[in-house]
């Protein structure tokens, strides 16, 4: 039987063979994105998945009354364990991005950004594995320093053994020297990735609670009632700050404090303290990458119920032959799982050539063929599934059909089934619509984030990086000289912070009598100029006032707003002990991007409680930026001494520009998802007009005959479908704009939602539609009468 | 063989019963040729259906060899179809994506009769119908006398006891339509199988043992014709 219902299935595929390889591709083409968006799913979601305690781990973070962090001082771990017998282990590491530090060994040289520095039981409880296994170091002081297997192959690349090496920190002239005990394998899929790892037995020792520059981690017992556990690590947190306070004020603010515990799965894309876009992101990814699988699906029913006529009447006979329904309902899943199977061959050769161009716009390194790739499992299932959407009219429907119905002669299906068929084809189209539309806003709020003024230039700037501090005007002065010597060299500045989007600092200030918080950044000279950030009132920092480098303050527009100032100019803003003096206001720029708002600033050159001032700018001419790049390069060692003989540098723009990079890969997804959504709809649309016509071959020649003109068939035959193509507009309007208006909110500086993504949708649907139908309806228009009614 | 009794069938619309099949009662014996007759629109094809089965009388008990089949399972039904019954119609209705060996063959392979069993039944069968030559052919390429010959094939190839044809003669010419006939009445007598047929043509109602006359639902004659 099932060699003879194979053979059928082959014979009636191969009759419909345009029809059949339509819809075949379509399936195949949204399967490969299917498999890639799962594939990018399964790894986004699975981050730190090779730890074995990888469940009962969380982070412990502090929720102060305006923000909530991760970062949390040293005592903190210790007491948890102390306490609570349900916390198995606990531990803190420590990591600074904020400048590269050099290690060498003799010319060679590697250029770190994150050491992770980790005390022992934080590597522990993060299965931090050295290559011969982690060792306890002994005592207090020391350290055991592990590269990544990379840094250690460049710093010693004949190396065979694992024993330690010394190597020289920093400029070749500092004469600082250590030990680097091992090699590591760095995991890049986990949230701890590094170029090193430092471990202690204990760090931070003799930190207190006001140190909150590190991370706390705990790994529980199964089974801890992990809300419970908050609530008494609060307790304990508020009572260990306590301990000694008097002040009445301070121990209120105390009792605002409390402490959250974040499970390590969620540390990749939604942690308590972070924004959560990336989650967000992949949402959007995964519900795109199965609508467009369903779209594809779709075809087949919709080929299905428009064949279903013809096969109503062998599903009669094959029953009056004496066939149980179940046997007709085996035969219509096999022939769609067949398709389905061929689809799913076909979608791994097409996600294979597409993957090197997606791992690229996410920044990834995905590949298909390696044993323990989940699409193993999940293909087959996916496989499954498909055939079952794609096949459920059929083995439903009409494997149910009564024989004495379906036999009588002159039964049509079309009745029946049009309002399930034309629903179909309008989801399709309503999906594709919302993509479209999508698409068009995504792009006009991505064009405004990139032409939009963002009230600085970050063009021509070059952002260099040092890891000696310039907290002291005094010392960049010398420097800020012989930079400028070089040709090209604008202008020249040092600050905390550049603006890329990265936080700032926060402390609170007080002006006249009211305590809010600002963010602060700590700036040299030149540090507006640099950027061509502009004055709103007063002036900027200037070295022909003595007394900018002590107390002078500028602030930006948003700073003023927040304390509601009036002619701030000349008047007292106190913070960190200081009396400062406003001397300007500097218009609002984006330094965040255009997510947040922009936030009330304090820039001074002298700040006790700041930041290393690192962070080194420099405004070069446009058309002498690869010479003066040059010359920076040669003589980087006597301009900077101290940060050695390596210039390294990044252009400010670009900086800048990867604040775009999720949205941007958002856009790109979209994109993708549009035009594959249209193509397979089209393309399904095809097949079905083209059923739909020959169907209707007769009628049409009859009505020619009666003597209607070529243009009132094409309308006769265009009409059903323009308007399922308008209602499927007039049903994604509203969705899209909920959603779209949605994600605009996420921004802080948007475009007003236009109105012209809607019409165009509507009118590239439209056209599209009458473009496909028109092309299979000429054929029935061009047949001559006489023929299409010879037959029957 | 078969037992009407009391058999009623009507159709509800707007709330008022339209009947199309009234005091149906009848039995038929094992071996009989029955001809079903009447105007059109009388409820020949809903009677010859409701013997089929395929569908349900709205009142009224059938008895199918002793059981009672009104209220018969599906499976039940099937394997009845698949033992018993054999179904020739007007349209043919053959599967225009198989061969006619393999639309002669599909019941048997329902039925699960072995290999050796089905090509040696088969080719008989051709044989027979002389169609051996055909027997490669799709329906699309045979004449409509040849199709429902297909069709008659096909019923047989089970070796039903009983065959229900709704005017299996209606689309063919008068000598496709005797040749069709020749054949009914020579598996009645020379096979035992019981026939049922619905006609329009007295001439090929001749060919059987009994008459049903039909008009307005209600049986008006039941001649049995005495063998010429
Ligand atoms: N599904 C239905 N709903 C309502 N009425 C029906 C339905 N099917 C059949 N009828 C009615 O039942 C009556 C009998 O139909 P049937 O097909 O049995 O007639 P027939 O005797 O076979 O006629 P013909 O010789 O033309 O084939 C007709 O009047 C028809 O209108
Ligand atoms: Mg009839």
């Amino acid at each position: 039987m099932f060699k003879l219902n194979l053979k059928i299935a082959l014979r009636n595929l191969w009759r419909n063979l345009g029809i059949t390889a339509i819809n075949i591709g379509g399936l195949a083409i949204a399967l490969a994105a299917f498999i890639l968006v799962a594939m990018y799913f399964t790894f986004e979601t699975s981050f730190d998945q090779t730890n074995p305690n990888y469940e009962n781990i969380y982070v412990v973070g502090r929720i102060e009354p305006d923000f909530k962090t991760n970062y949390t001082s040293p005592p903190l771990a210790k007491v948890i364990k102390q306490n609570f017998p349900e916390v198995e282990n606990a531990g803190i590491t420590k990591i600074n991005r904020s400048w590269e530090l050099a290690i060498k060994n003799g010319k060679k040289a590697i250029f770190t950004k994150n050491i992770l520095q980790a005390d022992y039981n934080a590597a522990k409880i993060l299965d931090i594995n050295p290559i011969g296994g982690l060792i306890k170091p002994s005592g207090d002081v020391e350290r055991l320093t592990y590269l990544n297997v990379e840094n250690i192959k460049t710093l010693f690349p004949d190396k065979k053994d694992n024993k330690p090496e010394m190597v020289s920190y920093g400029s070749a002239s500092s004469g600082i020297t250590g030990t680097i005990a091992g090699a590591i394998i760095n995991n890049e899929h986990s949230n701890f990735s590094f170029d090193g790892v430092s471990i202690g037995n204990e760090i931070g020792k003799g930190e207190t609670y006001g140190y909150n520059n590190y991370n706390t981690f705990i790994q529980v017992k199964p089974g801890t009632d992990v809300a419970n556990l908050q609530e008494k690590i609060t307790n304990l947190y508020r009572a260990e700050l306590l301990k000694g306070e008097t002040d009445l004020k301070t121990i209120n603010e105390i009792k605002g404090v409390s402490i959250f515990l974040d499970p390590l799965a969620n540390q990749h894309l939604k942690p308590k303290a972070g924004n959560d876009t990336p989650y967000k992101i992949l949402i959007s990814l995964s519900v795109l990458g199965f609508l467009i699988l369903v779209i594809a699906c779709i075809n087949f029913t919709n080929l299905s119920i428009a064949q279903a006529t013809k096969r109503a009447k062998e599903v009669g006979i094959k029953k009056v032959m004496g066939a149980y329904r179940l046997q007709l309902t085996t035969q219509f899943l096999t022939e769609i799982f067949i398709q389905c199977l061929v689809a799913t061959v076909m979608a791994m050769v097409f996600a294979e050539s597409a993957l090197p161009y997606f791992n690229n716009l996410f920044q990834v390194n995905l590949t298909l063929w390696h044993a323990d790739n989940n699409l193993f499992w999940q293909l087959p299932l996916v496989l499954c599934l498909i055939t079952i959407i794609a096949g459920i009219y059929p083995a439903l429907v009409l494997s149910g059909f009564k024989p004495a119905l379906v036999l009588k002669g002159n039964f049509s299906t079309s009745k029946q089934s049009s309002w399930l068929r034309n629903g179909l084809l309008v989801f399709q189209f309503s999906i594709a619509v919302i993509f479209i539309i999508g698409l068009f806003i995504i792009n006009s709020q991505l064009k405004y984030m990139r032409s939009e003024d963002l009230g600085f230039t970050a063009n021509q700037v070059v952002y260099v990086k040092n890891i000696s501090y310039f907290n002291d005007p005094a010392k960049f002065k010398t420097i800020r000289e012989k930079l400028l010597k070089i040709p090209g060299v604008k202008s020249a500045t040092v600050a905390t912070d550049v603006p890329d989007g990265s936080g700032n600092g926060a402390n609170g200030y007080t002006f006249e009598g009211q305590q809010k918080s600002l963010d602060f950044v700590d700036v040299d000279f030149d540090y507006f100029e640099t950027l061509n950030i502009k004055l709103k009132d007063g002036r900027f920092f200037s070295p022909k006032f003595s007394t900018d480098t002590a107390n002078a303050a500028v602030i930006n527009e948003s700073a003023v707003a927040k304390y509601g100032m009036k002619n701030p100019i000349g008047k007292t803003i106190r913070g960190c002990e200081t009396d400062y003096k406003i001397v300007g206001i500097a218009k609002d720029f984006k330094a965040q991007g255009f997510e947040s708002t922009i936030l009330p600033t304090i820039y001074t050159i002298k700040n006790p409680c700041g930041n290393a001032k690192t962070q080194i700018m420099l405004k070069i001419e446009e058309s002498k930026m690869a010479d003066a790049l040059a010359a920076l390069k040669a003589k980087w060692s006597q301009i900077n001494p101290k940060d050695g003989e390596d210039f390294r540098y990044e252009f400010l723009d670009d900086l800048y520009g990867k604040l775009f990079k999720k949205q941007e890969q958002l856009q790109s997804a979209f994109f993708a998802a549009a035009l594959l959504t249209i193509f397979i709809a089209i393309l399904g649309l095809f097949a079905f007009a083209k059923y739909i016509t020959n169907g209707r071959i007769k009628e049409i020649a009859v009505r020619k005959i009666l003597g209607a003109s070529d243009i009132q068939i094409f309308k006769l035959i265009n009409s059903s479908f323009f308007m399922m193509v308008l209602a499927a507009n007039v049903i994604s309007w509203p969705v899209a704009y909920i959603l779209t208006k949605k994600w605009l909110e996420t921004f802080a500086y948007r475009i007003d939602l236009p109105v012209l993504p809607f019409i165009s949708s509507a009118l590239i649907t439209i056209l599209l539609t009458v473009l496909t139908v028109s092309i299979q309806a000429k054929k029935a228009v061009k047949a001559n009468p006489v023929d299409a009614l010879k037959y029957e | 063989m078969i037992e009407l009794k009391n058999i009623e069938k009507y159709y509800s619309s707007k709330g008022i019963k339209h009947y199309v099949l009234r005091h149906v009662t009848t039995t038929i014996k094992q071996g009989e040729f029955v001809s079903i007759m009447g105007p059109s629109g009388a409820g020949k094809s809903t009677l010859l259906n409701i013997l089929g089965m395929l569908e349900e009388p709205t009142y009224g008990t059938y008895e199918f060899m002793e059981e009672d089949v009104t209220r018969l399972n599906e499976r039940k039904r099937i394997e009845l179809y698949r033992n018993h019954i054999g179904f020739v119609f007007q349209a043919y209705h053959l599967i225009d994506e198989m061969t006619v060996y393999e639309n002669i063959e599909a019941p048997l392979l329902y039925k699960k009769v072995g290999g050796a069993e089905r090509a040696s039944r088969i080719a008989d069968l051709l044989d027979r119908f002389n169609m051996v030559a055909k027997k490669d052919l799709f329906p699309n390429q045979l004449s409509g006398g040849q199709q429902q010959l297909v069709g008659i094939a096909r019923a047989l190839a089970a070796q039903p006891s009983i065959i229900l044809a709704d005017e299996p003669t209606g689309n063919l010419q008068s000598a496709q339509a005797e040749e069709i006939m020749q054949l009914f009445q020579k598996l009645n007598k020379e096979d035992g199988i019981t026939i049922i047929q619905v006609t329009h043509s007295e001439k090929n109602a001749q060919y059987g043992s009994r008459i049903l006359n039909i008009a307005d639902g209600v049986v008006k004659d039941d001649i049995t014709l005495t063998a010429v």
